[in-house]
């Protein structure tokens, strides 16, 4: 069964559908638990309205379903707080390599 | 600057950055390219609206009214582009008759379902991911490429979520059938898109300027490319196939062909037409011309009455 930081890692390839920066970090993952062969992620998103929330929770569930010893992966989505705040530098970059910020 | 220098700095890959830099006849040509571009993104708005009412639950409702809105977003880009060229663009979306929107017929003809909204999703924006792809890749107007880096990324998200949804209604027996019927009618749309084979094509300063870098045939090419693979993995049959000897995608259907606009459905038993009835057809405009841009233009006529 893979660790916390194994999920975090391959949800690191993920990226969000409408910009060149990965679910990590723009700061949408909000807990990585592993239970046995079950996997927990929780994601935030950045707006109560987002349009992707659909293609996030299948790309994060596909992802990590090809981890070996996962038999299970629940995308819980949590409705936390989201702000520019929550992108890493290496988000930031990108995004701004993009012409978004 | 006269047409010898706008032409070497062009050879040289230098970036046209105004009018400064070019010629009346780039200009017009580049004004007539962006149009093109912004009207295509703004008559999607309402014509992706109109079907988004269908959404089958609230997520897939959100989804719809997010690509609306990027495709508003899209839409102001060129149209602010055009405004910085002089171009009257409240006159353009507000004050123009409908018939003199200059976005492909196909949006002419209404799309009634979320099944044809989705397949308008993965057909018809791939199209305008292609077209704005090859020209962020190769115009040679400064601003124009600057201002597609996003647009690419949210094209890309258009056709995922086209994609998907036509997954999940090939998947299901109930649906699968409306699915065939929505791509047998929107696949040769999309294939006439792309406009004139290149042996027919008048204006040549597009390639010449550098506006775009890939011809109609080249783009037509492009799109079947993923279209048909796409459509082949999902069972659905499509009027054209891979042609390994030639090295290209060969239409299997009489093309262009006439399109019936009450049945949605394209008359092959007639035969090819000439690309002069598919012009007179287009001048004519389809069905849905009218209504679309009155939405747009409602609410404009109403503060000014």
């Amino acid at each position: 069964m893979p660790s916390p930081e194994e999920v975090r890692q391959v949800l690191r390839s993920i990226l969000d559908p409408e910009f060149p920066v990965s679910v990590v970090d723009l700061g949408l993952v909000r807990g990585v638990e592993v239970d046995g062969d079950v996997v927990r992620v929780r994601i935030t998103l950045t707006s109560l309205g987002c349009p992707c929330v659909e293609l996030i929770r299948e790309d994060v569930r596909r992802a990590v379903q090809q981890l070996e010893g996962v038999r299970e992966v629940v995308v819980e989505q949590v409705f936390e707080r989201w702000s520019r705040a929550d992108i890493t530098p290496e988000g930031l970059q990108r995004l701004r390599e993009a012409g978004v910020v | 600057m006269d047409e010898q220098a706008l032409l070497q700095r062009i050879r040289e890959g230098k970036l046209v950055e105004g009018p400064q830099h070019a010629t009346e006849r780039y200009l017009e040509g580049l004004k007539r390219t962006l149009i093109v571009s912004a009207d295509t993104e703004l008559i999607s708005a309402p014509a992706y609206l109109r079907a988004a009412r269908h959404a089958p639950s609230l997520n897939a409702y959100v989804s719809a009214l997010g690509i609306i809105q990027d495709e508003l977003g899209h839409a102001h880009i060129a149209y602010r582009l055009l405004e910085d060229l002089g171009v009257n663009t409240r006159q353009l979306v507000y004050e123009r008759d409908p018939r003199d929107f200059k976005h492909p017929y196909a949006f002419d003809v209404p799309l009634d379902s979320w099944t044809e909204l989705v397949v308008a999703n993965a057909f018809y924006d791939r199209a305008g991911f292609v077209l704005l792809g090859d020209i962020f890749r190769h115009t040679s107007y400064g601003p124009w490429k600057r201002a597609l880096v996003k647009v690419d990324r949210e094209e890309n998200f258009h056709l995922r979520h086209g994609e998907r949804w036509m997954e999940i209604l090939a998947a299901n027996p109930a649906t699968r059938e409306e699915l065939q019927r929505a791509v047998d009618w929107m696949f040769v749309m999309t294939l006439e898109w792309f406009g004139l084979p290149d042996h027919l094509k008048r204006h040549t300063e597009q390639i010449e300027y550098g506006l775009k870098g890939s011809t109609n045939d080249q783009l037509r090419q492009e799109w079947m490319s993923t279209a048909v693979p796409l459509c082949e993995r999902l069972g659905l049959r499509v009027p054209a196939h891979y042609d390994p000897q030639l090295g290209q995608y060969v239409v299997d259907c009489p093309f262009p062909a006439e399109f019936d606009e009450e049945n949605k459905r394209w008359r092959f038993e007639d035969g090819p037409v000439s690309w002069d009835q598919v012009l007179q057809r287009w001048r004519r405009r389809g069905p849905a011309n009218g209504e679309l841009v009155f939405q747009l233009q409602r609410a404009y006529r109403q503060l000014a009455a």
